[in-house]
């Protein structure tokens, strides 16, 4: 990441995703009754390639799942946002927002944290860079009998860069991490650089 | 006389937004801290009257300041400018004596209000 992006850029990126996670992590509070522990979340650009790669260890040997939205804003700021989780974790949450335990309810499961996650993410990063997304409905690209790595590439393979954003959820009682990997155009790059240099000039 | 002001904030981007967001009329002098370690060692060093605490930081994160602060009876003003937004962590800031609690990207006008309120502009 420190190839592409400037240190300052880096910086200024890092603490648009803190208060887009802050936002995010309210919404989850007050959706599950509880308190979340924040923690600063690790960023990371890789080309969207290395992606499987990389997730093969955290989730060949657990129980996962993929959910994927499409998002698209002005600027040509467009791309796709999966969040991989552990299947054993999203259960424990099922359990706490009243869900049954059959497969369909877990679909629903899964969309429904996906969507508060996703979507309020998101839409606080565009907020702070005046921009707004809509979103297409979020898909579940595999749980539990279908491959995590196999369904990662198949995603990845349509994009060519990868901001990795690794979560960690710390509740009070459960701890519920999870990884968001927001795929983008190549020449997203460029653009994303451009509104960085434009909010470091603000300041 | 100018006032001596602790910005912390591990985040080079929050300590600019903060610092831009102080209005002209406030008479500041200002220092700078990267985290909660950092923070402390200049309030244990010297007079600070006021502090702008970011809560999630390396090292030391701001509930750890608002302890040190308040178990040393450290005296100065904390305003804590959070991107960590829920309300039982409002709560918990304001219970170790924090006087107000901001939501990050932090709003010049509410800053300003706050700023009058305590008297400091």
């Amino acid at each position: 990441m420190s190839t592409v992006f400037s240190e300052e850029q880096r910086d200024c990126l890092q603490e648009l995703i803190n208060v887009a996670m802050g936002l995010a992590s309210d919404k989850l509070a007050r959706f599950l009754n509880t308190f979340v522990h924040l923690q600063v979340p690790a960023i990371e650009l890789v080309n969207s390639a290395q992606i499987p790669a990389q997730f093969e260890a955290r989730y060949s040997h657990t129980e996962a799942a993929l959910v994927s939205q499409g998002f698209l804003g002005n600027d040509g700021l467009r791309g796709e946002a999966i969040v991989l989780y552990q299947l054993d974790n999203a259960h424990r949450i099922a359990a706490l927002l009243g869900y049954d335990t059959d497969s369909a309810s877990e679909l629903e499961m899964l969309t429904d944290i996906s969507s508060i996650l996703t979507t309020t993410f998101l839409n606080g990063l565009a907020d702070q860079i005046d921009n707004s997304l809509s979103y297409s409905a979020p898909r579940v690209l595999s749980s539990r009998q279908n491959n995590v790595s196999e369904a990662l590439q198949e995603t990845a393979f349509h994009w060519e860069l990868a901001l990795k954003v690794d979560i960690s959820y710390q509740l009070v009682d459960h701890s519920f991490n999870c990884d968001m990997l927001l795929l983008i155009p190549g020449e997203a790059v460029l653009n994303i650089q451009k509104i960085l240099d434009r909010i470091l000039e603000e300041y | 006389m100018a006032l001596p002001v602790l910005i912390c904030d591990d985040s080079l981007l929050a300590r600019k937004q903060v610092r831009k967001s102080l209005p002209e009329s406030f008479d500041a002098d200002i220092l700078t801290a990267g985290n909660g370690v950092e923070a402390l060692a200049i309030l244990r060093s010297q007079e600070i009257g006021l502090v702008f605490l970011d809560l999630t930081m390396p090292e030391l994160d701001g509930i750890g300041v608002l302890e040190a602060i308040k178990q040393d009876g450290l005296d100065c003003f904390v305003i804590v400018i959070s991107a960590d937004i829920q309300p039982e962590m409002q709560k918990r800031v304001t219970e170790l004596g924090a006087l107000a609690f901001v939501h990050k990207p932090v709003n010049p006008e509410k800053l300003v209000v706050i700023l009058k309120q305590y008297g400091l502009i």
